[in-house]
């Protein structure tokens, strides 16, 4: 067989393994109720509960803020940011978690907001993460 | 149509309109006049080439006049047009409305249409024998731009979006104005009503937006090039020319893809928020994904070139990345990314024109490589396992599986939406991409220096080993000490490979343009090129794996047990105004603002403190916000550039107003209202040459005025006015205040002073003059009522390698170019 075949099979082989190790990695968007069985870090797809109250307080600890997401099951949970406040959250219409359970409150590692803007159809869309991206 | 709407400037519109019908059609026909031309049995008979070239000349003409009338509108503010109204404003800077042009889809895709007629020009004047079929491909992808923005009604369906489009036909005015639509009157005196647009986003008014776009878009433009002489070169039966006229447009086409991407790195890194320099955004990815199937496709082409080898990976990869670029258009542009990227594109009506695009040009590639497969110049020969062509081919097969990693990994959403599927893309994408790419990267890196050592043909000198081998231990040592002293070797061991591979890829390239300098001098370009390209793995891996966080702070409330557990870094610092606070090896303070509307600016003092508190630097930080109510707010970065590193700070949570609240009525609100804003007021006797103390710091009375005077109040006869004046010491810093005390018609009054940088108010309210001494009452702002700022600080060391590893780089492109043209003449 030619050189070239066998690294032509080789580049199928780490082709496919990339396929393979990219789709064990992902998972579907989750809900609050699968997250409690889950110790690893899920995203979850829901609304920003307007009826419960947010808590933000700068003074008090400038890296704690929490609020209350209604997930796509209506399962409503707290949800723990350990980041400022993003502006215009109470704006936002869909959030996606990304984060895990910690007895009852979610603890969430990234988000990732769509608010409407004011004046476009158009969505406006804001991620904020609690650590910087590590490699 | 038109009557009955006053002030409305209807003609650069519909001129706009005309010339993008005729650049379409100019478009459509140059395509078919040159597959005439191609066709044409008798290839002396020229007419059917000279009236392609009118056509093109047609559309190019076009092409520059809506850019014209595209213009005028923008500039003179005639909101009457959507283009103009949603992307500028009144206020928007000459410079910045060239940025409005690409905030809307249809200016991008005019520029790109732009830069494809000035190549298709630069071809028609220098392709020669290869004009006919190369112009005939580029035609027809001019036909498929210039279609994107037709903005035309075709059986029910609107075709591409134009920019000249009005107001009143792109948004129900009297939906979103219900007045409209009982006062007809008033309805037809619309435009009163519009007097000015939504402006800019602020985070493109930045000059990094100003010329990243077209950058970007000439890369993207370029790729049509080689895939044209690919094309070309499979139609015309002409496989083994193709390649050498391809190659320098390919160059050109990576060395202005890669500038660009990287221009657009650097414009995220300045004013963007996300800290760092890379994000794997699809956005991002989208441009990036064309540029590493190309930059392995020039690699496979001189392979070819030099050898005969490798024809079949040199066709599909620069076929294939001209495909990429379309699909990565239609990734961003027909709104299918969704939930993944932060990126504001939204479908504008163009989904199956987009796929359309793809499709067409995918299949044009397809059936040509099928129709002609069995005259393919494959070689059977085989080559030399010690050849330099065999190993440049496996270098760009690992580019092109780079390359599939990022389209299988950001195309999750187009699955979703064609198996309907519901995956999510990856939780933690920015490692299971850095992940994957570093390992590529340490394969094609160490590709890049071995391949040097080699030869074309064949290489069996046991000496060129030898020397291999030596400079490997060389980038064994050299690395051993970086990844020590940086610190790399706390995160996985694949990125300490990348930097093995990056060192011993500069270290033979380095070899190689010694070489060159002693008289090979063509070998320069790929060697400076390569340098380049190490370089920015070393800056890249150092800088984003070894990035710290200056602002932890763990001072916050307990929020119980179970926030505690985690023991996440807290990575948010908050500042009171003028309080110094401890931030790493920083004394940090934000001691104020500066407003240029619509910029907040906080000024951020740091001060570098050595081991013996004594300060070894000082400087001034301006992160700033802008609190847009129609973009919401936005924080832009600022950043101390070092040699070696750069520090990098940005206000994560600031209480500042939205840019069209009205100002507090600061005025209007009485004393008692005043003083809720403060603590008990807390009255204190004293002598001139006295000290009062506070919360922050002290003041000394240092003698009393007896002509103190107050604005508009005219003292007579018996009335007395006396400013107490003070020296307060607070936070480091002295101010000054004079708060007076005033006898007027028998009665007393007295006005206080305000020091607001130090949080006080002053009142002096009473005289004493039986003990010789007066009444200073001082109010305390409480900290609930200061002004603070919330930031995050993050260092980056030896960032600077990644930047001027793409300038080199760029530098090699450059001298590769020349030195391939060159051959062009020559041969």
């Amino acid at each position: 067989m030619k050189k070239s075949s066998i690294i032509g099979l080789v580049a199928i082989a780490i082709a496919i393994a990339v396929i393979i190790a990219t789709y064990s990695k992902s998972s579907s968007y989750s809900s609050f109720a699968e997250a409690k069985n889950v110790k690893s870090d899920i995203q979850i797809i829901g609304h920003l509960d307007k009826q419960k109250q947010m808590y933000y307080d700068a003074r008090k600890d400038a890296n704690y803020f929490s609020f209350y997401v209604r997930d796509t099951d209506k399962t409503v949970c707290k949800v723990i940011l350990t980041a400022p406040k993003p502006q215009d959250f109470e704006r936002s219409e869909q959030i996606v978690l990304t984060g895990h359970m910690e007895g009852n409150d979610f603890h969430a590692t990234k988000i990732l907001m769509k608010c409407p803007s004011k004046y476009k159809q158009d969505q406006v869309e804001t991620t904020v993460s609690a650590k910087t991206s590590k490699i | 149509m038109n009557t009955g709407f006053n002030g409305e400037h209807l003609l650069p519109g519909q001129l706009g309109q005309l010339f993008i019908i005729l650049s379409f059609t100019g478009a459509l026909l140059a395509a078919i006049c040159y597959y005439f031309a191609t066709t044409e049995k008798n290839q002396l008979n020229n007419s059917w080439q000279r009236m392609g070239r009118i056509a093109f000349y047609i559309n190019t003409a076009s092409v520059v006049g809506i850019g014209v009338c595209l213009f005028y509108i923008i500039y003179n503010h005639l909101f009457e047009y959507h283009y103009a109204w949603e992307h500028s404003s009144k206020s928007l800077p000459v410079y910045y409305i060239i940025s409005s042009y690409w905030e809307g889809q249809e200016g991008s895709f005019w520029l790109w249409c732009f830069w494809q007629a000035v190549l298709g020009n630069i071809l028609i004047w220098k392709a020669k024998s290869w004009e006919r079929p190369v112009m005939t491909v580029v035609s027809l992808s001019q036909v498929l731009l210039a279609s994107m923005l037709l903005g035309v009604q075709i059986f029910g369906a609107r075709i591409g979006s134009s920019p000249f489009i009005l107001l009143r036909e792109a948004l129900d005015l009297k939906v979103s104005a219900p007045i409209f639509a009982t006062r007809p009157d008033l309805y037809k005196n619309y435009l009163t009503y519009i007097t000015d647009g939504n402006g800019l986003n602020p985070l493109l008014q930045n000059y990094w937006m100003v010329i990243h776009p077209p950058t970007l878009f000439l890369g993207f433009a370029s790729m049509v090039v080689p895939f044209a002489y690919a094309i070309a070169g499979l139609w015309q039966k002409r496989y083994k020319e193709w390649v050498k006229p391809a190659i320098s447009y390919a160059l050109f086409a990576v060395m202005v893809l890669g500038t660009g991407v990287i221009m657009g790195s650097f414009w995220a890194y300045v004013s963007l928020n996300f800290g760092g320099f890379w994000a794997w955004d699809p956005v991002e990815n989208a441009a990036l994904i064309p540029w590493l199937t190309l930059i392995g496709g020039v690699h496979v082409m001189i392979v070819y070139k030099n050898t005969g080898h490798s024809f079949f990976t040199a066709m599909f990869l620069v076929l294939i990345s001209f495909i990429l670029v379309l699909y990565a258009s239609f990734l961003t542009r027909s709104g299918v990314l969704g939930n993944t990227s932060v990126h504001s594109f939204t479908d504008e009506g163009m989904f199956w024109h987009l796929v359309v695009d793809v499709v067409l040009f995918l299949a044009i590639a397809l059936v040509l490589v099928i129709v002609r497969w069995k005259e393919l110049p494959i070689s059977k020969k085989e080559e030399d396992t010690y050849s330099r062509e065999f190993w440049m081919f496996v270098g760009a097969v690992f580019l092109a599986l780079s390359c599939l990693q990022l389209v299988i990994v950001t195309s999750i959403p187009v699955w979703n939406s064609m198996f309907k599927t519901n995956i999510a893309s990856p939780t933690n994408a920015v490692t299971l991409y850095n992940v994957f790419q570093a390992g590529f990267a340490v394969v094609v890196t160490l590709l890049v220096g071995t391949t040097q050592f080699l030869k074309y043909k064949k290489t069996d000198s046991t000496k060129v080993w030898i020397k291999a081998a030596v400079y490997f231990v060389l980038a064994l040592a050299i690395t051993a000490l970086v990844v020590y002293v940086s610190g790399i070797y706390h995160i996985r061991v694949v990125f300490s490979l990348v930097m093995l591979g990056a060192v011993f890829a500069v270290l033979s390239n380095i070899r190689v343009l010694v070489d060159a300098f002693k008289g090979k001098i063509k070998l320069a370009g790929s060697a400076v090129a390569h340098i380049g390209f190490g370089l920015i793995m070393v800056g890249a891996v150092i800088a984003a794996g070894t990035s710290k966080v200056v602002s932890i702070n763990n001072t916050g409330e307990d929020y119980g047990a179970a926030f505690d557990q985690r023991n996440d870094p807290k990575e948010n610092i908050l500042l009171y105004k003028n309080r110094p606070i401890k931030m790493g090896d920083y004394v940090v303070t934000y001691v104020g603002d500066s407003i240029s509307m619509p910029n907040h600016y906080f000024k951020v003092d740091y001060k570098l403190m050595s081991a013996d508190g004594k300060v070894k630097e000082e400087f001034m930080l301006k992160p700033n916000s802008q609190a847009n109510s129609k973009m919401g707010l936005v924080s832009s970065p600022d950043t101390k550039h070092y040699l070696f590193h750069d520090l990098y700070t940005h206000v994560t949570m600031a209480p500042i107003r939205m840019d069209d609240e009205p100002q507090q009525a600061g005025a209007a609100h009485s004393e008692a209202d005043d003083d809720k804003n403060y603590d008990a007021p807390v009255p204190h006797e004293v002598a001139i040459g006295d000290t009062i103390r506070f919360r922050e710091g002290f003041m000394i009375l240092t003698g009393l005025d007896k002509n103190a005077k107050v604005e508009n109040i005219k003292l007579s006869g018996n009335d007395i006015a006396v400013g107490a004046q003070l020296k307060i010491f607070s936070n480091g810093r002295s101010y000054d205040a004079e708060p007076i005390f005033m006898i007027k018609d028998g009665r007393g009054f007295d006005f206080a002073r305000k020091v607001d940088d130090a949080g006080l108010k002053l009142r002096f309210s009473r005289v004493l003059p039986d003990k010789g001494k007066v009444e200073i009452t001082v109010y305390q702002q409480p900290e609930s009522k200061k002004t603070f700022i919330v930031m995050k600080a993050i260092e980056f060391p030896y960032i600077n390698f990644f930047w001027s590893g793409t300038i080199i780089m760029v530098i090699g492109f450059l001298l590769s170019i020349f030195r391939r043209n060159k051959e062009l003449k020559t041969t």
